[in-house]
């Protein structure tokens, strides 16, 4: 029986024109990266470089769906500099494969010279140089020492801004230099309380217990001569690399986005962070190296922000959703509301898991310029179109029917169009529910094109000839006989921001 | 941890019920009582990350104050906010985040008896007595203007003497004070996540933080109340010229709240007499924040309220421990980057 095949999840357009080579389209599925040639779809490059088919052949369905469960949640004990290196130990016994099954988020650089994308159960960012002829070379590898939700590059592309579960956001240069470890070494730890500041019986017990044990461990040490490294060091300091916390949240991030205004006449352009939480939270912030300066607050969701965009054109206006059936639309710098748009009935429990700007200088079926804002529901088959009013107001064009759940969009030139990645491996609208088999051939990306219909402009689905060469290469196989655990681990992986609503309610 | 026995639980209930009635108006008002805080006690940490079941609003432009300040809500009934509720004559400008059981308070109110000053705290049977305090001090305040304007009318007062303070009760006044307690409020509140649902950029004019959970493991330190990122956000809402109070009893919380500004390095060496060193503190959180003088703080009385009238800090009195006072002055936004 055939596989299916993992699909995109997230796809970046690189433009690469104005240095005589050709554009690429990057893009993620399952534990793969693949960079294709966008005139042809012809595929340039995949790193890891895929796995012996045989190899798998052989390990057969169980170790299959072992390995495509993340790996066990287990608690950092080695430091992440001999962690790069080492694998899970359930990964060990197919040392082929990686540590990690889904790689969440791919960004490039705006100069097309680097790729940086997230391996999820590491928590690892990685960059990679993307060659003239479109090969990818990874550089380097961070473990960050919580979950990242969020990239993005600063507009001068040189540091990524990482946004994470706890609610950090941390720069790190794109390009990592010489890591000087500030510290060398850490003081032995004192117990901070005092008897002038503990009174119980049960405090006052357990304070002399550490300082007794202190007071040995500083014995020992002195007999011994060596020093023992210090445990509870907050872990931000194990980070063996260049690294600084800019801001934070007390909640977990969702998004972030890094936003560029043109500044009073005379004066440099001015640089803003944008992060969004699962508290309801908008906050707009300097950019480096005043990211602690808050400029605005907008809020007016009333359940999790999810994603937040500002259109390339209109770099004033911030388009907000998330998991109240809502699309806000804000004057940012002012932390203005200019409007409030219910998504409807059919979307009221859904969570706003993709916003995307498009803007296409040359599009096919119009001669002018396209402009356009696509909205998605997570495991929603259907991309809302809107157009963005010069009065900065959204208007709902259409509803474009997919062939599949919408995971990711990007806009392509020449012939501009847009390319949307579908779930293949899931019925449509529904986020748990596998396709009895796959289909054939297999729709892993689909092209819209935009056609002037009565002075407005509508999306339609149509055939491409370069996405037919990606869709029939396919990507990486996904069995279609995992056990119901493996599928659900698999689709919690892809679908889990329903999961971030808050649940628990208790005192 | 302690589990109340029934008996024991049941005895809080009918307390509280009994101090609610008292202040709801339906008790004998003429003998009012401050409520008794071994009935409303708590454990002293919660888990600032945790999703509680919490009310706050959808902006500040949605809170409603009114119910909070009867004494200071516009005549005008056509002024509302976007939740509907009724403006008030000026804006809240003063917080004390984990107010506990609301002595700053207390002792703050006839200082400023014009500056609307409101208590946020997470823990609910601590914020229970905070509100069932104030409206005890209220309603007393009232009993007296009312004894007051008896006598000054010359009538025979056939009122009793104000009631005996009781056991353990501290706190029950018997003067009348500026302000009567109408300008303090105590809410419920996670400051960690939502202060900016309370208050507008720049609203405030002095928050305090006065003997924060000092969370000692180093493990617990994210938890703790004063951090850069927190402090941008104390930044967000306090205006330029504002201030921020910070009182501790432990000396290594003292240095972490120093380093948190930039004012110390990890090494707890002064940053100021450091300016050279090459891994001195510059930058950063510290471009926001002043730190106020000791000759300033002689002359606050707030730090002396903050110093001696809280609850904490008469039970670090009487334990004869130490009190390191740390105030910030909010600058003006530095200038972008040219």
């Amino acid at each position: 029986m055939a596989s299916f095949q993992h699909p995109f999840r997230s796809l970046k357009y690189v433009k690469r024109q104005h240095q005589g080579l050709s554009d690429v389209l990057i893009a993620s599925a399952g534990r793969h990266i693949y960079c294709y040639e966008a005139e042809s779809g012809r595929r340039l490059d995949v790193w890891p470089q895929h796995v012996e088919i045989s190899s798998k052949v052989a390990s057969g369905p169980k170790s299959t769906s072992e390995d495509q469960a993340p790996p066990e949640k287990r608690r950092k004990l080695s430091s992440p500099e001999t962690q790069a290196e080492e694998k899970p130990t359930e990964e060990i016994l197919n040392s082929k494969s990686p540590s990690w099954t889904n790689i969440p988020m791919v960004l490039a650089s705006p100069d097309g010279k680097y790729v940086v994308a997230l391996t999820a159960e590491d928590k690892c960012i990685r960059v990679f140089s993307l060659s003239e002829d479109g090969k990818l070379q990874e550089l380097s590898s961070r473990n960050m020492p919580k979950k990242p939700c969020a990239l993005d590059l600063t507009p001068d592309g040189q540091t990524i801004l990482c946004a994470d579960k706890f609610g950090d956001v941390y720069s790190l240069p794109l390009i990592p230099g010489e890591y000087v470890k500030t510290r060398a070494q850490v003081k032995a730890s004192k117990p901070a309380a005092t008897t002038l500041t503990v009174h119980s019986k049960r405090n006052l017990l357990s304070l002399e217990q550490q300082l007794r044990q202190a007071e040995r461990a500083e014995k020992a040490e002195k007999a011994e001569g060596v020093e023992k490294p210090q445990e509870e060091v907050e872990e931000k300091n194990m980070l063996n690399f260049e690294h600084q916390l800019i801001l934070g949240h007390v909640s977990m991030l969702t998004d972030l986005i890094s936003v560029s205004l043109p500044g009073p006449s005379g004066s440099r352009p001015r640089n803003y962070i944008l992060t969004a939480d699962r508290d309801e939270h908008i906050r707009v912030s300097r950019g480096i190296p005043q990211a602690h300066v808050i400029e605005q607050q907008c809020l007016g969701h009333t359940s999790l922000v999810s994603k937040i965009c500002v259109p390339s054109w209109a770099p004033n206006v911030l388009i907000s959703g998330g998991g109240d059936g809502l699309l806000l639309v804000w004057n940012w710098s002012e932390g203005e509301l200019l409007q409030k748009i219910l998504l409807g009935d059919s979307f009221q429990d859904s969570v706003v898991s993709g916003i995307w700007d498009i803007s296409l200088d040359q599009p096919v079926g119009t001669r002018d310029p396209v402009r356009a804002i696509f909205v998605n529901l997570e495991g929603s088959s259907q991309l809302l179109h809107y157009s963005l009013e010069s009065d900065s107001t959204l208007t709902l064009q259409d509803t474009i029917q997919l062939s599949g759940n919408v995971l990711d969009l990007v806009s392509m030139d020449l012939p501009g169009s847009v390319v949307v990645s579908v779930d293949t491996v899931r019925e449509p609208n529904c986020t748990d529910t596998w396709k009895s088999g796959p289909a054939s051939p297999q729709i892993l990306l689909e092209s819209l094109r935009a056609n002037s219909f009565e002075g407005s402009l509508k999306w339609s689905v149509a055939e491409d000839s370069k996405l037919a060469i990606i869709n029939a290469a396919g990507t990486s196989d996904l069995s279609t006989t995992l056990e119901a655990k493996a599928r659900k681990a698999i689709d919690d992986a892809l679908y889990n921001l329903g999961n971030t609503r808050k649940k628990s309610y208790g005192d | 941890m302690e589990t109340p026995v029934p008996g024991k639980r049941q005895a809080r209930e009918e307390y509280r019920r009994k101090i609610k009635e008292q202040t709801e108006g339906d008790g004998d008002s003429s003998a009012v009582k401050l409520p008794r805080k071994r009935f409303f006690r708590q454990r002293a940490h919660a888990n600032p990350f945790s999703d509680h079941r919490l009310d706050y609003p959808v902006s500040p432009a949605h809170m409603d104050w009114a119910s909070h300040y009867p004494a200071f809500v516009d005549p005008d009934p056509s002024k509302t906010n976007l939740s509907g509720a009724r403006k008030l004559t000026r804006e809240v400008e003063v917080v004390d985040i984990g107010c506990g059981f609301g002595g700053l308070l207390v002792g703050l109110a006839p200082l400023l008896p014009d500056t609307l000053m409101v208590g946020m705290e997470i823990r609910v049977s601590v914020l229970d007595y905070v509100r069932s305090r104030i409206s005890a001090l209220r309603l007393q305040q009232q009993n007296l203007k009312a004894i007051a304007a008896g006598n000054s009318t010359g009538q025979p007062s056939d009122t009793p003497a104000m009631p005996d303070v009781e056991d353990d009760e501290i706190g029950s006044t018997t003067t009348i004070v500026p302000g009567n307690y109408e300008n303090i409020t105590g809410i419920r509140a996670n400051t960690m996540k939502f202060l900016p649902n309370f208050f507008a950029h720049h609203q405030l004019s002095k928050i305090f933080v006065c003997f924060p959970d000092p969370h000692f493991k180093a493990r617990k330190h994210k938890a703790r109340i004063i951090s850069e990122s927190l402090n941008a956000e104390y930044a967000y809402v306090l205006r330029p010229g504002g201030l921020l109070y910070t009182i501790t009893d432990v000396e290594e919380y003292y240095h972490w709240v120093l380093r948190h500004f930039k004012y110390e390095n990890e090494d707890g060496e002064n940053g100021e007499n450091g300016a050279e060193q090459t891994d001195a503190p510059t930058g950063g959180i510290r471009d926001l924040w002043e730190l106020v003088s000791d000759e300033e703080l002689e002359a606050d009385p707030c730090v002396q309220v903050m110093k001696f009238e809280t609850e904490e800090s008469k039970k670090v009195t009487r334990n004869k421990g130490n009190k390191y006072v740390a105030v910030f002055r909010r600058k003006a936004d530095p200038e972008w980057p040219s």
